[in-house]
């Protein structure tokens, strides 16, 4: 088989880890597929720079902001002077990018397998009353506001506490409306509008990691529970879990919205009550605990993009554990320098 | 009684359930009767059981019974 160069973003496996290494330790653990892993980095202190088991070249890339121009151009380079076949992103920031340029990338021999620009914008938060209605979940009642009148408006309907979401990041409990109007700010300030408002419901946080085809079809999927998370809310240890209902609504995701590609359903469980609470059109970044129960899904995305066979789904049993830990690799200055000078490592 | 059935249990009273993620031990009792209800006997059979094998009083084996039924209907398995 020919070797495959695969582009893997959010390596930065870090207290917030991005899902990157976990991708990449995926492709390299399924024997039959060839892969040199090209990191794509933001940051010269990203540590999947430096896990040269992991990842085996890196460049720096400029931030996917603007046009986007410069983020394309980048990518052309890194194939014209390494090779780069395919890039799976794994960063919420970079897929309307990459979305938008798919065509242009395919062209210049570099694929993706993603979904549509108009599959991406549905799974924004401030459209997930439309996906619950199609797939028998329930959603927290839910205002979109883009005004303090409409926040008020919103707590009145909904009553204190309440979730108040910035449309891409970050979400704070609220137990106050001055709670409330000011975390409002600082989210306008830093992701824009809208802001969305939603009941806290309690419950089980339960997690989907699923790959669509892009015809209706599930290419594999595992559900999972968190049993303990890290103060930035991050999962730390899990269980995968097979809660039917839950399943049963990400298969009519994928079937509704014949989403392809990646993506982690959110949920709270809560008795035979199952609510959505968001959609991430990615991988996330447990997901080499999928993996580590069998089902390998970026390996499985790659097979799919290149058109190469494809084992039918496999199940994964339940009770299986997934625990991250710590660990340290002490490097040359020079791999630094690299980074921050020439911008490719090594 | 789908929940119960449901139900991974090891020989050592470890029980997961899958559904839901959460998991405890229950005693050598408790299994005896946790398997019985899976095995959808009636409550003067699993009490006679308990009977049988602990040589408690039936009046205490059903007792016995009643609290575990109420342990499972606190975790929504019954």
């Amino acid at each position: 088989m020919k070797e495959i160069i695969i582009g893997v973003s959010g390596i930065n496996a870090i207290d917030n880890p991005g899902p990157g290494i976990g991708v990449a330790r995926s492709l390299k653990e399924d024997s039959d597929l060839k892969v040199k892993i090209v990191g794509l980095a933001y940051d010269a202190m990203e540590p999947g720079i430096y896990m040269d088991w992991v990842v085996d070249k890196s460049y720096m890339m400029p931030y996917p902001s603007g046009s986007g121009d410069a983020f394309i151009e980048r990518l052309l380079h890194i194939k014209k002077n390494y090779g780069l076949d395919c890039v799976i992103p794994n960063l919420d920031a970079e897929l309307p990018i990459f979305i938008k340029y798919a065509d242009d990338l395919a062209a210049h021999g570099i694929r993706t397998f993603l979904p549509g620009m108009e599959q991406f914008k549905l799974r924004g938060k401030d459209h997930l009353n439309d996906i619950a209605a199609k797939i028998s979940i329930s959603l927290p009642r839910t205002k979109i506001v883009t005004s303090i009148d409409g926040l008020l408006k919103a707590i009145e309907d909904i009553g204190l506490p309440v979730m108040v979401k910035g449309s891409f990041y970050k979400a704070y409990r609220c137990f106050t409306t001055a709670e409330a109007i000011s975390h409002y700010h600082d989210l306008v300030a830093e992701w824009g509008y809208p802001i969305i408002v939603q009941q806290v419901v309690t419950g089980d946080e339960m997690n989907v990691v699923g790959l669509g085809d892009g015809e209706g079809n599930s290419l594999g999927l595992v559900g999972i529970k968190k049993l303990s998370i890290t103060a930035l809310g991050k999962i730390w240890t899990g269980v995968t879990v097979k809660n039917e209902k839950m399943l049963a609504a990400v298969a009519d995701f994928i079937r509704e919205f014949k989403w392809r590609g990646p993506f982690e359903l959110e949920c709270i469980v809560h008795g035979d009550e199952v609510f959505l609470i968001e959609i991430n059109p990615r991988f996330p970044a447990w997901s080499y605990f999928a993996t580590g129960v069998g089902i390998n899904l970026p390996s499985r995305l790659v097979r799919r993009a290149f058109d190469l066979p494809v084992a039918p789904v496999p199940d994964y049993d339940a009770g299986k554990l997934f625990i991250r830990y710590t660990y340290e690799l002490v490097t040359d200055m020079a791999a630094f320098q690299k980074a921050i000078t020439k911008g490719e490592v090594p | 009684m789908q929940k119960l059935t449901q139900l991974a249990i090891n020989s050592e009273g470890f029980v997961f359930n899958p559904a839901t993620g959460d998991s405890f031990q229950v005693s050598q009792t408790g299994l005896a009767i946790l398997n019985s209800l899976r095995d959808g006997k009636s409550d003067d059979e699993i009490a006679q059981k308990i009977n049988d094998i602990y040589e408690v009083t039936l009046e205490n084996a059903r007792r016995d019974l009643a609290d575990f039924r109420g342990s499972l209907k606190s975790l929504g398995l019954i």
